[in-house]
């Protein structure tokens, strides 16, 4: 007490000064975010990935869905739509139904894009099934992206480790790409009119986090890794011998999401 | 002789270079206006996207986000069998609760019918597409008849969501019955 009432006979302005300092630097540490620390706080599912603030990684990501595994629940479906506020009616990722009867006719559907999930059976199928099973669709991010070819500005691009993005600021929304994709994950985003589509999480993965989909997936059915990494499950999964394909090979795109117990029958 | 059929006039010619290098000019002065700086960094495309792609907002964080304030919750979730089923799947994203580490707002919870609703997307033995032996299916009504209760009873009143085997265990215990094996 003694001290303080010296401090202001000494030097007022500066007493104020102080005081005035020390609150405002106070109440700034309430108003400040605190979103880098939270950042450091959330595991680092993808080892190597944060901190690496090099423009390109030098990873080399897949990913593989485990149709056998796969139950449609619509977690994947859920998590997406949390994830980047998708507009209704609009999927980047989507879980589709496979039915396929004694008579090898394919009936094929996804309510909702399965983010209800499944609640009904289907019951127009006129033979006894012989085989059912769900595939969950997303972005292929394909090594020779049509998209990519076609877009007249510049907007969709491919980095240098794999993904396939697309610039809002610069796509014009006229539609080429979601015609050139071979495989429909493109769709018109009507509230910002531009081409948009599933990124495979690229602001996730770039944190060193998994996409939202994956780290969902409560059977494990959609994994994503680094195929340089040669201890990674992916690695294995793809070396190993396994039922793995891709979607229309032979439209000559390439992708890096690969099937693991893929039937011929899906598209 | 073959002067005498050569122009002399010079004008259109001057006039068509003039405009071609007026063009030229504008051209190159409205790519310079209209073409952003990064267009072409790495390829063709801006390179500037590349940073703001990567600072897209997390809204799902993981499970482990929740249990740093959840700490009950943490402890039965993570030791039973709906370790694998994500929080936010239940209960929505992490940032429509949590944003810049500050308490936003409540998220919904699930009430009644709406919880059987939750179990039975991944639990329901109709949708004969799921494989089997993946995981515990049920059919409904015949699984409520089977245990010997009413029909009209949810989910909820006999299995814990956040771990469903906890209180049949518990249950199992007491009254001295066997425990039934695990199925994975």
């Amino acid at each position: 007490m003694i001290d303080i009432k010296k401090e202001i006979q000494k030097d007022r302005r500066a007493f104020i000064k102080n005081v005035l300092g020390g609150t405002i630097a106070g109440s700034l540490l309430l108003v400040i975010p605190a979103g880098a620390a939270l950042d450091s706080k959330l595991p680092e599912q993808l080892p190597g990935m944060r901190g690496d603030d090099s423009v390109f990684t030098e990873k080399k990501f897949v990913f593989i869905v485990d149709v056998t595994a796969c139950i449609g629940c619509g977690s994947c479906c859920v998590a997406d739509k949390n994830e980047y506020n998708v507009p209704d009616g609009n999927y980047r990722t989507w879980v589709e139904r496979y039915i396929i009867d004694d008579h090898d006719e394919v009936f094929v559907d996804s309510p909702n894009g399965g983010l209800d999930g499944y609640t009904e059976p289907r019951t127009d199928i006129p033979f006894p099934v012989r085989d059912t099973f769900f595939v969950p669709k997303l972005c292929n991010m394909c090594e020779k992206p049509s998209c990519v070819q076609v877009c007249p500005v510049g907007a969709t691009y491919k980095t240098e480790d794999g993904f396939i993005l697309i610039d809002k600021d610069r796509c014009v929304g006229c539609g080429y790409c979601i015609q050139a994709c071979p495989y429909s994950v493109r769709y018109l985003n009507p509230l910002t009119r531009t081409a948009d589509k599933c990124t495979w999480c690229y602001h996730r993965v770039r944190k060193g986090l998994l996409p939202a989909c994956v780290n969902v997936c409560p059977v494990h059915a959609r994994k994503f890794g680094d195929l340089n990494d040669k201890t990674s499950e992916v690695y294995r999964l793809l070396r190993e011998p396994h039922v793995i394909s891709v979607l229309k090979p032979g439209m000559g795109n390439k992708p890096a999401l690969h099937y693991l117990g893929l039937r011929r029958e899906v598209v | 002789m073959d002067k005498e059929y050569k122009s002399h006039y010079y004008s259109h010619v001057v006039r068509i270079a003039f405009f071609l290098v007026i063009g030229g000019v504008l051209a190159v002065v409205a790519r310079g206006l209209f073409l952003p700086d990064t267009m072409g960094q790495y390829g063709h495309y801006r390179g500037s996207n590349i940073e703001e792609q990567k600072n897209v907002e997390v809204r799902n964080h993981t499970n482990e986000s929740c249990y740093e304030c959840h700490r009950p919750i943490r402890l039965i979730h993570k030791a039973g069998v709906h370790q694998t089923v994500s929080c936010e799947f239940c209960h929505g994203p992490y940032a429509d609760h949590i944003q810049d580490g500050k308490y936003v707002e409540k998220l919904p919870v699930k009430r009644d019918m709406e919880i059987k609703a939750l179990c039975l997307r991944c639990h329901n033995k109709v949708i004969r597409a799921r494989p089997e032996d993946s995981i515990k299916m049920v059919a409904m009504p015949q699984h409520l008849e089977e245990k010997k209760v009413q029909t009209d009873h949810n989910c909820n009143q006999c299995h814990m969501v956040h771990d469903p085997l906890l209180w049949i265990k518990a249950a199992r215990e007491m009254m001295g019955l066997p425990m039934k094996e695990d199925k994975k």
